[in-house]
């Protein structure tokens, strides 16, 4: 067992918190029952460490096998890292017949033509979720198995989803994708957040949708024991319809958890008072951030609360709309672009 | 002392006042109650203060040529928490060295009881030192600022290790009051503004070691909304000499769970927005007639000014997102120039302009204090 194995599973098992450390093994599955039995998980992680270890040195683990160790835990915990959204472009017609081994054959051939020094694992997940793990090195140097880089793609769908990776590798990860799914070009979705699956939610709209209707009914119960019934009854419509069209806007029940939305704006001030910035010809540049644990909650209550007026605007719900958080806004493409 | 030439309004209010005169500002009145009560009591129809409704634009000069280059690097690219404290009594700048040698005593003596939460550091292995902040000040009524410094070694280090700075903190006085300094009896000492930065228990132990010595005490110094307005008017002002990089305020909205809105302006945008709200407040001033006399100069902004500019800020932030900014707090401000927090965090990046802005937070000091 050399050294880089040994750093690699010494990082791995500090990165596993210890309540997850002994299912993880377990699907691993390469200790034996003796060995598995030996660990005591209420150890501190660093005598875990030690018996890890040991127990690599005695079964002759290679880097690959702790990387099996790795992509479980990763899988198991996809919402950890930066992950950004990526749409495939301009299907070929076989396009939608690629499968799986077909998929992994390819990637890795398109790759590795790409570039030598590579090492690349491909899994499928429980939910029809293609998993990818790259460890990347240069023509000097072997692959880096401590900064991999992993990428998840739903076969049949135009989304790839990527986390670490740099603007040296993109392209060429890009490139490898494109020809695998037998797409024709990949753009930015400009859409990223700590959890994946609700990044993958937004983009494949598998969230709680409530369409405008005419005739809105009511999503609550509404506590209907009136002392003043006319006032009662004007205030609960008008709550009513602004709890509509927040779910209408931003999903209904839970909804996925993105954590930022951001503006570009170049826009022109306008102001009823203010007559010399109104009739200036430059825009006003500014960047909008808007930051919460879980922003489509908070954006729908601030719609239902009245905080944020309803109608509430394209800008806003464009993130669902369009399942996108970067956006760019100027005054010759109102709406965002 | 500051014109005072602007009309009072109601922050946020858009409805021009019906009166306006030439010296008009919010009052308040302090109470005495804490400290030294018993001498102040005797004058506190001279502790009543006003609220500025107008501050001098801020000026680059002067604070480099008058303090060293040293001390301001002591001062700037640090977060300091604020504090307010009351008047010192019997504090004497000539006795810097050895209140430097009793806080130490004190730090060490309190330690060994136990008292404070384990730290790295042997008993004898802290060195405290004041100094004066030489020239910052600026009027003849106020006091020279002090600054405390603690040094500590780690206790596993060698012997040849040098000690470093583990905590330090200053007590200033920028332009207070002079209605409020002169009426202080002679033994008091004003510093009213507290910056500290370091450790939370060093920041208790000085802090307790002050209000023995000089029977003073010490309360948080938030800053609020409009004196954060303040800031975003003083700092953009500075833009014309001095690039300010960029405009950001920050928002939380009481929202489950809060949204945080970070707002980042481009500086020459929010420059020139800014112009242009201060010269269309100085026409309508023209244009109301002769009352004010004292033609503006361009070197002092008014409250009116700040309060629109904001309004502006927050309206082309409506007419993009429909969501109303006034529902919010405003929790940071910050340029180049340096941030402020609303709970009471500072830095200042810059040392040019810094003058003001411990202008603004002495007045907030004074303001604060509960004589």
């Amino acid at each position: 067992m050399d050294d880089s194995t040994k750093r690699l599973l010494q990082q791995l098992v500090r990165r596993i918190p210890t309540q997850m450390l002994k299912t993880t093994l377990e699907k691993w599955g390469r200790l034996t029952t003796e060995q598995q039995k030996s660990l005591d998980f209420t150890q501190p992680k660093w005598v875990l460490t030690e018996n890890l270890l040991a127990f690599c040195e005695e079964n002759g683990w290679t880097t690959k096998h702790i990387t099996e160790l790795e992509m479980i835990y990763v899988t198991d915990s996809p919402n950890q890292g930066m992950w950004y959204a990526f749409q495939l472009l301009d299907p070929e017609d076989d396009a939608p017949s690629v499968e799986l081994t077909q998929f992994k054959e390819q990637f890795k051939i398109h790759l590795t033509e790409l570039i030598r020094h590579v090492s690349i694992k491909i899994k499928k997940h429980t939910d029809e979720a293609v998993w990818i793990r790259i460890a990347w090195g240069d023509s000097f140097s072997r692959p880096n198995h401590l900064k991999p880089t992993y990428v998840v793609h739903h076969l049949q769908t135009p989304y790839v989803f990527m986390s670490s990776v740099t603007r040296k590798q993109k392209p060429l990860l890009s490139q490898a994708l494109v020809l695998a799914t037998r797409y024709t070009a990949i753009k930015d979705a400009h859409l990223s957040g700590r959890k994946l699956t609700a990044i993958r939610d937004v983009v494949m709209k598998q969230y709680q949708q409530v369409f405008p209707t005419k005739y809105p009914s009511p999503l609550l119960e509404q506590n209907q024991t009136a002392s003043n019934p006319l006032i009662k009854r004007e205030q609960a419509e008008s709550s009513e319809n602004r709890h509509q069209m927040a779910c209408e806007a931003f999903g209904y029940g839970m909804v996925p958890q993105l954590q930022t939305a951001v503006y570009k704006l170049e826009t022109k001030f306008r102001g009823i008072t203010n007559k010399t910035m109104t009739e200036r010809g430059e825009p006003i540049r500014c960047v909008v951030k808007f930051t919460s644990t879980n922003l489509l909650e908070s954006f729908r209550n601030c719609a239902s609360s009245g905080i944020a007026s309803t109608p509430v605007t394209p800008l806003l719900s464009s993130i669902t709309q369009k399942g996108r958080n970067f956006f760019v806004i100027t005054d010759n493409g109102r709406g965002p672009s | 002392m500051e014109r005072r030439n602007s009309m009072a309004r109601t922050p946020l209010s858009s409805v021009v006042a019906p009166r306006r005169s030439r010296s008009k500002s919010y009052r308040r009145s302090y109470h005495s109650c804490l400290g030294a009560a018993s001498y102040l009591s005797l004058t506190s129809g001279l502790t009543a203060r006003r609220l500025t409704t107008s501050r001098r634009a801020p000026k680059s000069h002067s604070i480099t040529e008058k303090v060293s280059p040293e001390q301001l690097a002591l001062l700037v690219k640090k977060e300091w928490q604020l504090s307010y404290v009351t008047p010192l009594h019997q504090f004497r700048h000539k006795q810097l060295k050895s209140y430097s040698r009793q806080l130490q005593a004190f730090i060490v003596a309190e330690r060994q009881q136990g008292l404070a939460v384990g730290m790295e550091g042997a008993d004898s292995s802290f060195r405290v030192s004041f100094s004066v902040l030489q020239g910052m000040v600026e009027t003849d009524d106020d006091a020279e600022s002090v600054f405390v410094q603690i040094h500590s070694k780690p206790v596993f280090a060698g012997q040849e290790k040098p000690m470093r700075s583990v905590w330090s903190g200053w007590l200033a006085c920028i332009s207070g009051s002079p209605d409020y300094l002169r009426s202080l009896p002679e033994d008091f000492v004003c510093l009213p503004l507290f910056c500290s930065s370091g450790a939370e228990w060093l920041t208790s132990l000085v802090k307790s070691w002050f209000q023995r010595m000089f029977d003073c005490c010490f309360g948080p110094l938030e800053i609020n909304t409009t004196n954060l307005e303040w800031l975003v008017a003083l700092w953009t002002n500075c833009h014309s000499e001095f690039n300010i990089q960029h405009l950001k305020l920050m928002w939380t909205l009481p929202v489950v769970p809060p949204l945080e809105v970070t707002y980042t302006l481009h500086p020459q945008d929010a420059w020139e927005l800014w112009r242009s709200i201060r010269e269309d407040v100085q026409d309508e001033e023209k244009t109301e007639g002769g009352r004010d006399t004292m033609a503006k100069d361009g070197g002092s902004i008014c409250i009116e000014e700040v309060m629109r500019f904001m309004q502006a800020l927050k309206c082309h932030f409506y007419r993009h997102f429909r969501v109303d900014l006034s529902t919010g707090r405003l929790d940071q401000v910050s340029t180049a120039l340096g941030s402020a927090k609303h709970n009471g965090k500072i830095k200042i990046s810059n040392s040019s302009y810094m003058i003001t802005t411990l202008m603004l937070l002495t007045e907030c000091a004074l303001l604060k204090m509960p004589i």
